[in-house]
Order: structure tokens, then C-alpha cells, then sequence
């Protein structure tokens, strides 16, 4: 028999599904009162190797606001051909097509290890992808130069019939020509005048005249032809385009001494999309921003020109007191809702020392699917890799890269979906949907007994086929007055908390940073009240079942992690870091939230250890994978062995290759995860030990640790409330009457 | 195989900068599982003070330092719990041979090089196969070329020839690489056999690898090779330079 841990990790396997609970409660009342809601993580375009996309198009149920696609779920009469739809009940017959099926020839659609399937839409003209570099000229010059480099590699990576464009921006805007001709052509913008779509389109000559007479008829858009001179074929352009990268030039305006230099991102990112709204909407389209400073004037602007003048600080933003962010978080909001109106999206890499202006952006890719990458400056391993990753290829040697999603969740019996936009894909992105249960207290199970919700996701593949992935699950109902243990055992604790921080950075970027961590505590001992064990008013008689046991500590180190506390770093930081958690599978938003730790000795193999000072030995080697940051920690005896040399003689070669084994380790990480983490080597008493330092459980701090025990490990010098601690006020608060 | 390496990060310009892997390492991905296990989980529900973690060692108190030097890690000989004598005191263990680069004990095969201002190349070893000649590359590239120019357009053509001439000016004012050569000499073979694909690959590699050496030349053979694989056979006839190259096979 499975155990639910085996179903979990199956049905994950297969459909890319993870529920927050895998048994539903029938009422509406007795879902809230579960305090953690129905919900699962989806990734639409998991990867799935055994799984090729079938050459034809999915059928659908003919009910006009239901179109469900057919699935195992459904009841087939072979001999009739009629199928009946598991969503609506509707019967519907099959398709010419299917004339030949029967009980032992399915289609693979109604087969059960099919939940997960994926069609190829053959109709329809194919539409290019296409890529829009828009570029910062306000750059040093050795910067300036990495980037003209990678981007004259990127040429070489991206698809082959891809149209490319380049806009380049400092204190104007350029739109380049990218014609066949000898000389080179740009229109320009002047950066501080904000443009509406319309005259962006005029001045580019990208509308054909309004005949006359035909008052209130808007003037036609898409002169193809003319489109032609800004987004070129890169097989066709990518010669001139090299020649044209390699000569950019920094921005020639000067800047003066105490000033910043000005930079009209607000524009040239209007003009992007603008182009592009004006020239292919509704195809797969990537505006790539490069930029090494914060917007400067203009609309969309961060901060002024005067250096001494900051930018704004989380404390700033606090005490009210950024100018400037109201207005262009709004201005930037306005631009990343047209386009993903128009399913296009917008990446982009800031490299910079200082902060940029992503809590302002973050929008432009947080609305559209597009990419954040942060890095200290465009001639660094982390940029270059990491912007070579956007082209990577899977398995089968296509892109992973997907664009112009759509994503639909039918839900049974209430007749209706919801419909996203999500215009940038990979294999990774994960999406939260939440749902509602609607049924009455006390009204009966429905019939079958089942639930079942489908996703259908349509989107653009990079080989610009159209491509329908459709997946089917189902869960049982259980009445939760009389199988609240089965619920409870059908609990998936590693999802919920993904699930419930994915809620509280929700809430945090409109809320108080305190009054988030209030909400999360107040669910947590509510969760505790309804599914612990306990006698009232005795913390000792606590204890939660296995299906719960690790949701405390999720939740421990959930309370410390950056995408809640912002301590310590800049509004920019906590807009990267948060914009990574939302969109990443499960596996990697536990590792961002309850970082993994490997210890490397002489007692026995690698092996996981917890995360917690504890663990923190003279005589090991530590490799912390934080998501972001990949941390070698080498123990007070095994780096003064290092010093010393030891792994240079060749009695020591046991030594060397326990030095060695971490460093394997994490470069299996470090060559495929998306953006690529920082690489931290340190020791016992090295500046950068804190960073691991600050990720354990401070089980030992200098307030508690005893100097004639024999414990473990090297106390924390912090306040911090520890795991044991937090525990015991949690059990305090679950089992008191008075909460 | 010089076509898989890694090199180090630049710590000058980017904090904590992570190593750089080759194309052809990116390309050949992950092959191991990834480590995703987390460490014992405290004890269900009671969550009392943490359970021991690894195995408490029972003669930990050996790996404080000695008073007069260190305790050397344990003889690969003897077992692991077994400690050797550590040295005298006042006569420091004999350090090795030099200690490696900055990055050498950081990261897997660490390349001796220079700083990575300058790409580097893989550990600069003697060198056991001969530099390729410039006039087998060169040579190949120009009959492509050739047979090209009846169907591509002159301004194309030209472009590229430019291209080949900036190739071959790098090539022999000592600006390239050996390993960018050899690659080079790599690409042509392929080519000469019709494998586009695999001269394509190449062609990628050493942009991504080698983008300060060939970024001005190497989009001239990006659209060789493209213009060339759509070439009819009849009109690609390379001229063997060696009788043991085998004979061009029709795409």
C-alpha cells in the first residue's frame, strides 16, 4: 500500500502537482477551519523526458462555457463513441478521427499515467520570437565591454529564426535600424519626456497614414515592412548587429563631478514596449533590460542626479521619506500590465554596486514571467553564466525557454475557469493556486466522491509551435467531522509551507513587516490548536503527528529568512530574493526557506545534517546551499590542516580529497541552477562564516552556552530566538485555554 | 580535453563571483542526483533539545590544537580514529611543494594562470599535439566561401571574406590562443565532412568560451557555416589537403 508519502511524490513526479492537503474537506466552513487553505503548487512545463507531445489537438467537451479536454477521468462509451465530460457531465461524441478506438486501443489521452499530456496545435501561422535588447550606455568602460562581449556571444545562442532589435539608452534613447546597408541609423528620444504607445509608433514610422475621411477609424499598425528595419531575422543581421554592439560607446554626455549619471530607463523601456506593442502582439517577445544604474531622470526615475542624495533605504521607505517611489512603482506597474496584455515580457539584469531601482521595476518581471538577475557588475562569472542559462537547452536539445502562456483551471461543478496570463515559461516556474471549497456545512459528499481540476496551459514553444499541455487531477472528498485524522494524514507539509510563505511575502510587500510575521505565527498555533495532541494547559503533553512534525521548523526558519525580515538588506535585495521565491519549484523554495547542509569528515560519508550550530565541528567541512549563496565552511582543525599543507604530501591524500569532496558537490550545483549562486569558501573565524553563522538554528548562544558542558558545537553570537525556544512558546500557546 | 574546464571567478569586480565553467561543461549539465536530503529531523512533535548530529567522535578532544603545533589529520594507513604522533614540538610539520594559486584550493582542477582579466585556458601544459597550420583552416573557409557566392549576395560575401582576413590576421600576429586554434582547426574538419551541426557547435563553444579572442571574426563563420549547409552537395567540393581526410559526404 502507499504510504501518502509515495503518493505525494508520484503524483508530483508525473503531473508536477503538489496539494496542500490530498484529502479536501466537502464544506466551506471545515476548509477555513483547517488554517492552512486548499491549495498546490503547479508547474506547468515540468520536465517530462518520457513524455513526447502527441501530434494532434486535444478534444474538448462541446458546452460552450465548459470545453474541458477529454482525460482519464472521463466515462467512455466505446461503442457509441460518446464520451461524458467528468467536469459539466455533458455528453459528447468523438471526433471522426477517433472512429477506430475501443477498450484495448485508448487514445493516450484517456490512459491514467496520461493525467500529464501535451498536444502540438498544427494550425496557424507561425509567429518568430523575438528578442529586444534594450541597453545601458552609462556604464564604466571595462563593464561596458563584458557586456558588448556577452552580448555578441548571445547572438550565437539564440533561436535560429529569431528576430532581434537593440535600443541603447543614457541620457537619450536610440532605436537602432538594423538594415543590410553600410550605414548605421537610429531614431532618437529624448529621455525625459514620457510618450504614450501611439506617438512611439508615429515617430518610428511603424504606422501607415490614416486614409482620409475615415474619421474615428484608428491608423493602421503593423506595416510589416516597416517593422523590418528594428526587429531583424538574427541569421540576417547578426554580422551587422556584432559590428554595431562592438562600437557602442559609453554614454558621451559628461557626468559632472558629485552627480549621477542620467539614465531614462522609465523611456527607453516605453519605447520597447511600445515597439513592440505596435509591431507583434500577441507573439513570444523578450525585452531584455541591461542596466548598471538606477533611472535617473525622466519618467520611471529612482533618485536624483546628486550623489548625495541615497537612494532610498528600507529605513527611508519606512519613515516615508523615498520621493520618488510612489510614482514610478506606478509608472512601471502601468508599463508591466500592457505588456502582458500584449504577451510579451520583460527580463532584467542589473549589475551594479550599489542598488538599481528593482523594488521600483520588479513589476516590468514579476507581472510578465520575465527574469531578475542581480550581480555587482556585467564583467562577472555570475552575469555571464547566468545570462547564458537563459538560452540553455533541455534534454532533447530544444530551449527551455517558453513564452505567450495561458493557463486555465477548471474545477468541477462550478461551470466556470479562471484564466492567467503568464507570458514567460520555463520548466521550472511554479505557480500557488488557491482554492475555495463552496459546498454547505453539512450538505453530502458530492457524487463519486471525487474532485477533479484541470489545467490547461497553452503557450509558445521555442521552436514557435503552438503547444497545449493539459493536465487532470483528483483528490477525494472526506467529511471532516467524522475523517479528520485521514485529512490530517493527507497533509503535505513541505508544500503547505511553501504555500503559506508564498502568502506572507504576498502580504509583506503590502503590509508591515511585523504585523506579517503576527499573521504567520497566529495561523501556525492555530494549525497546532486544531491537529496537536495535547492535554489542555500541559506544553509537555504536546506532540504532533508525522504528516505535521516538520511544519514548526519550516515555519522557524521561514520567520528569519530574508523574504520576511528585510534587516539587513537593501529594498533591491529583498525584491531579488522575494522574486526568486514566488516562481520556483518546490524543491528550491525549501532550500531558499530551510537551507540544505552537508557535512564532509573523516567518520564516515557525506552526509545531511541539521541546520543548527550543533553541527558546526572543528574536524568537518560544511557545505551550506542556501539557493542563492553556496557556502564551504571548513572547520577550525581542518583549515589550520589546510594552512599547514597537509593536503600536499602524499601520505595526506585522504586529506586532500576529503578537501576535494565539497568542491565536487557544489559544482554539480553550481553548473545548472538559474541564476547561478555566489560562491563563498571560508573557515572557522573568517569574516564570511557568517553567513552560515546567521542561517543555522542558534541552538548554543552566548547567553546559554554552559563553559563546562561538553556540547557540540560553536555558539552564536546573537539574540535570536532559538528552535527549542520558539518550540516551547509554541506549545505553550497551543495548549493554553486562554489563546 | 581542453574544451572542458573551469576557471575562477573575478573576485576583483564581483563579491563572492562563482567559478566559470566551460561551454562544454554547462552543455553536458548535471549527472548526479542533487542533494536534496535534509539532516535528521528533531524528534516528532517533542522537539527537544536537537538530537546529536554526526557522530560525536569519543576522542574528539584530539582535534584541539596541540599546544606547541597542530595535530596532522589522520594517516590515510591507519584507521580513522587512529592519530599518529604529532611532531616534535618547535619543528613546524614540512610544508610541500608550493601552495597552489589563490584558486587552486577552491575550486576542481584549478587552471595555473593568469588573472582572469584575460580568458585563460586550461593548465598550461607542454603541448603534445603540433599547432595547427593556419592554411588548412584558412583554406577550407575560403572554398566555402567560393562556392557560396553564387547564391548568397555579394555584400554577405564580402562581409564574411572581411571576417576571414581579421581571422587570419589574429592567427598569425600571435593573438590567438592555441586552444582557440586548435578548435579552429576542429570546426574546418567538420565542416570539410559536411557535420554542420557539430561545426556549429563549435562555433558556439568558442564564443562562449573564447568571446574576447573571436567576438570580431567568428559571426563571419556562424553565417559560413549557415549559408554553406544550405548549399546543394554538388556545389561543395573541398579539396582533400591530406589524402587521409575522408571524402566530403553530401549533408
Amino acid at each position: 500500500m502507499t504510504t501518502y508519502q509515495e503518493f505525494i511524490q508520484q503524483n508530483e513526479d508525473r503531473d508536477g502537482v503538489r496539494f496542500s492537503w490530498n484529502l479536501w474537506p466537502s464544506s466551506r466552513l471545515e476548509a477555513t477551519r483547517l488554517v492552512v487553505p486548499v491549495s498546490c503548487l503547479f508547474t506547468p512545463l515540468k520536465e517530462r523526458p518520457d513524455l513526447p507531445p502527441v501530434q494532434y489537438e486535444p478534444v474538448m467537451c462541446g458546452r460552450a462555457n465548459c470545453k474541458a479536454v477529454l482525460n482519464p477521468l472521463c466515462q467512455v462509451d466505446f461503442r457509441a463513441k460518446i464520451w461524458a465530460c467528468n467536469f459539466c457531465f455533458q455528453r459528447n461524441p468523438f471526433p471522426p478521427s477517433y472512429a477506430g478506438i475501443s477498450d484495448v486501443n485508448q487514445p493516450a489521452e484517456l490512459m491514467p499515467q496520461f493525467s500529464t499530456i501535451e498536444y502540438v496545435v498544427q494550425r496557424g501561422p507561425v509567429a518568430p520570437l523575438i528578442f529586444l535588447y534594450v541597453v545601458d550606455t552609462c556604464l564604466e568602460e571595462e563593464d561596458l565591454q563584458a557586456l558588448r562581449e556577452s552580448l555578441q556571444m548571445s547572438l550565437s545562442l539564440l533561436p535560429p529564426n529569431a528576430l532581434v532589435g537593440l535600443i541603447t539608452f543614457g541620457r537619450m534613447v536610440q532605436v537602432h535600424e538594423l538594415s543590410c546597408e553600410g550605414i548605421a541609423k537610429s531614431y532618437v528620444f529624448r529621455g525625459t519626456k514620457e510618450l504614450s504607445s501611439k506617438q512611439i509608433q508615429e515617430m518610428l514610422g511603424l504606422m501607415k497614414p490614416a486614409v482620409s475621411g475615415q474619421q474615428g477609424r484608428p491608423a493602421a499598425p503593423q506595416d510589416p515592412s516597416a517593422t523590418c528595419r528594428f526587429l531583424q531575422p538574427v541569421h540576417r543581421v547578426d554580422m551587422n548587429l556584432t559590428d554595431l554592439l562592438g562600437e557602442l560607446q559609453r554614454d558621451p554626455w559628461p557626468v559632472p563631478q558629485g552627480k549621477r549619471p542620467l539614465r531614462s530607463t522609465g523611456v527607453a523601456l516605453s519605447v520597447a514596449v511600445g515597439l513592440l506593442e505596435g509591431a507583434f502582439p500577441n507573439t513570444g517577445a523578450r525585452v531584455m533590460l541591461f542596466t548598471g544604474g538606477p533611472p535617473t531622470q525622466g519618467p520611471g526615475m529612482v533618485v536624483g542626479d546628486e550623489l548625495k542624495t541615497p537612494i532610498r533605504s528600507w529605513h527611508d521607505i519606512q519613515k516615508d521619506n523615498a520621493r520618488h517611489l510612489k510614482k514610478s512603482s506606478k509608472y512601471y506597474d502601468t508599463l508591466a500590465n500592457r505588456t502582458a496584455v500584449n504577451g510579451h515580457s520583460i527580463d532584467i539584469y542589473a549589475c551594479a554596486l550599489d542598488q538599481t531601482g528593482l523594488l521600483e521595476m520588479k513589476c516590468l518581471s514579476n507581472l510578465t514571467g520575465g527574469h531578475i538577475v542581480m550581480g555587482d557588475s556585467f564583467n562577472t562569472s555570475l552575469f555571464k553564466q547566468t545570462f547564458q542559462r537563459v538560452f540553455s537547452k533541455d534534454y532533447s536539445g530544444e530551449f527551455r525557454m517558453a513564452f505567450g502562456g495561458t493557463m486555465e483551471v477548471k474545477e468541477m461543478g462550478v461551470g466556470g475557469t479562471s484564466q492567467w496570463k503568464v507570458c514567460s515559461l520555463n520548466p521550472s516556474t511554479t505557480l500557488a493556486m488557491f482554492f475555495e471549497v463552496v459546498s454547505q456545512h453539512n450538505a453530502p459528499v458530492p457524487q463519486g466522491g471525487r474532485g477533479a481540476i484541470q489545467f490547461v496551459t497553452q503557450y509558445q514553444h521555442s521552436s514557435t509551435q503552438r503547444r497545449i499541455r493539459v493536465t487532470t487531477v483528483a483528490r477525494n472528498w472526506a467529511d471532516a467531522q467524522s475523517q479528520i485524522q485521514h485529512i490530517e494524514s493527507s497533509f503535505d507539509q513541505e508544500a503547505s509551507a511553501v504555500i503559506m510563505a508564498r502568502l506572507g511575502v504576498f502580504r509583506a510587500e503590502s503590509e508591515e513587516g511585523p504585523d506579517v510575521l503576527r499573521w504567520l505565527d497566529r495561523q501556525l498555533i492555530r494549525l497546532c490548536q486544531k491537529f496537536g495532541q495535547f492535554n489542555k494547559d500541559d506544553p509537555t503533553s504536546f506532540k504532533l503527528s508525522e504528516s505535521l512534525s516538520l511544519y514548526p521548523q519550516f515555519m522557524f526558519h521561514l520567520r528569519r529568512s530574508p523574504f520576511l525580515q528585510v534587516f539587513n538588506n537593501s529594498p533591491d535585495e529583498s525584491s531579488y530574493y522575494r522574486h526568486h521565491f514566488v516562481r520556483q519549484d518546490l524543491t528550491q523554495s525549501l532550500i531558499m526557506v530551510q537551507p540544505m547542509l552537508y557535512s564532509y569528515s573523516f567518520h564516515g560519508p557525506p552526509e545531511p545534517v541539521l541546520l543548527d550550530s550543533s553541527s558546526i565541528l572543528p574536524d568537518r567541512i560544511l557545505l551550506m546551499d542556501t539557493f542563492f549563496q553556496l557556502v564551504i565552511y571548513h572547520g577550525e582543525t581542518i583549515a589550520q590542516w589546510r594552512k599547514a599543507g597537509y593536503q600536499e604530501m602524499a601520505e595526506y591524500e585522504n586529506f586532500k580529497q576529503l578537501l576535494q569532496a565539497p568542491l565536487d558537490d557544489a559544482q554539480e550545483i553550481l553548473q545548472t541552477r538559474f541564476p547561478m549562486p555566489r560562491y563563498v569558501d571560508t573557515e572557522h573565524g573568517g569574516s564570511q562564516a557568517r553567513f552560515l553563522l546567521s542561517k543555522v538554528n542558534p541552538s548554543q548562544t552566548h547567553n546559554n552556552s554552559n563553559g563546562w558542558t561538553q556540547e557540540p558545537g560553536a555558539p552564536i553570537l546573537t539574540d535570536d530566538v532559538s528552535l527549542q525556544v520558539f518550540m516551547d512558546h509554541l506549545k505553550k500557546l497551543a495548549v493554553s485555554s486562554s489563546t | 580535453m581542453d574544451d572542458l574546464f573551469v576557471k575562477p571567478g573575478n573576485q576583483e569586480r564581483g563579491w563572492n563571483d562563482p567559478p566559470q565553467f566551460s561551454y562544454g561543461l554547462q552543455v553536458a549539465g548535471s549527472t548526479r542526483s542533487p542533494l536534496t536530503k535534509r539532516g535528521p529531523p528533531p524528534p516528532a512533535a517533542g522537539l527537544q533539545a536537537p538530537p546529536p548530529c554526526g557522530d560525536p567522535s569519543p576522542d574528539q578532544q584530539a582535534t584541539s590544537p596541540h599546544l606547541h603545533g597542530i595535530t596532522p589529520p589522520p594517516h590515510k594507513m591507519t584507521t580513522p580514529t587512529h592519530r599518529i604522533t604529532p611532531p616534535p614540538s618547535g619543528v613546524t610539520p614540512p610544508l610541500s611543494q608550493a601552495t597552489s594559486s589563490p584558486c587552486g584550493s577552491r575550486l576542481p582542477p584549478p587552471p595555473k594562470g593568469p588573472d582572469s582579466k584575460a580568458p585563460c585556458g586550461p593548465r598550461a601544459e607542454p603541448d603534445p599535439q603540433p599547432e595547427p597550420d593556419l592554411q588548412a583552416v584558412s583554406s577550407v573557409l575560403a572554398e566555402a566561401l567560393e562556392a557560396c557566392r553564387q547564391n548568397v549576395s555579394r555584400q554577405v560575401c564580402e562581409d564574411i571574406a572581411k571576417r576571414l582576413r581579421l581571422l587570419e590576421d589574429s592567427w598569425t600576429s600571435g593573438r590567438l590562443s592555441s586552444t582557440v586554434k586548435r578548435r579552429m582547426n576542429a570546426l574546418t574538419l567538420e565542416m570539410k565532412s559536411s557535420h554542420w551541426s557539430a561545426a556549429d557547435d563549435i562555433h558556439r563553444s568558442l564564443m562562449v568560451d573564447h568571446v574576447t579572442e573571436v567576438s570580431q571574426w567568428m559571426v563571419g563563420i556562424k553565417r559560413l557555416i549557415a549559408e554553406t549547409r544550405n548549399l546543394s552537395p554538388e556545389l561543395l567540393a573541398f579539396s582533400p589537403a591530406d589524402p587521409v581526410q575522408p571524402e566530403p559526404v553530401g549533408n
